[in-house]
């Protein structure tokens, strides 16, 4: 029997409590989005859907002002 | 009356303008009974991909409570200002006071060399009033002793 033991995948921001994920929190955000640019869903990383909601509208804010970007193929 | 974040993006050549549209713009939130609770000047930051062939811009962030009409003129502003690239105005729950995320990254540096600065300081002071403490209850002690 191949049985794999993952390490158990919980919510960052359940644990920590956050009322409301920042779009300006750029260390927190990076943490969420792939190399090239893409929003890591939640199954990936565990996060509650009340807070991958906040995420990815923090993350389009952010990108919408050229703090993340869209892609790794700009420029 | 709401509580607004304004976040707006200047061309790099049109820096010196931020301090005077900054001014324009928080008469304009005052005038009618506003109030900035938060203003912060990010300075010139690398964009994460270029915006009209530019890859650089002053960032600006602004809490404030401001009526409608207010927030209407801004927009207005922003969009007839050739030097805003961007613009970003987000309806809040309530007045954000403290330093953003960004603005304590881009302070840090600064911050860590001038604390320890202030802590070189303020460790003199503290062995200065230290020991006037010291000499303070010394005579404390003797006024006693002598009643």
């Amino acid at each position: 029997m191949a049985r794999f033991f993952r390490r158990r995948k919980f919510c960052r921001f359940t644990a920590e409590g956050v009322s409301q994920i920042d779009y300006k929190d750029l260390e927190t955000l990076k943490a969420y989005v792939s190399e090239t640019g893409k929003i890591v869903p939640s199954r990936i990383t565990g996060t509650n859907a009340r807070y991958q909601r906040q995420l990815s509208t923090a993350i389009k804010r952010a990108r919408f002002l050229a703090l993340l970007p869209y892609t790794d193929s700009h420029k | 009356m709401r509580h607004y974040e304004i976040v707006f993006l200047v061309h790099p050549d049109q820096s010196e303008q931020v301090p005077g549209m900054v001014e324009r713009y928080t008469q304009a939130i005052e005038k009618d009974g506003g109030k900035v609770h938060r203003l912060e000047d990010w300075g010139r930051r690398q964009l994460a991909y270029p915006i009209n062939k530019i890859h650089k811009a002053h960032y600006v962030l602004i809490n404030a409570e401001a009526s409608a009409e207010a927030v209407e003129e801004l927009t207005t502003n922003f969009r007839y200002n050739d030097a805003v690239l961007r613009n970003l105005i987000i309806r809040c729950d309530e007045a954000v006071t403290e330093e953003s995320p960004i603005m304590k990254a881009e302070n840090e540096s600064r911050e860590r060399r001038s604390r320890s600065e202030q802590r070189v300081e303020r460790s003199r002071d503290d062995s200065e009033s230290a020991t006037d403490d010291n000499s303070d209850s010394e005579a404390d002690t003797a006024e006693d002793d002598a009643e």
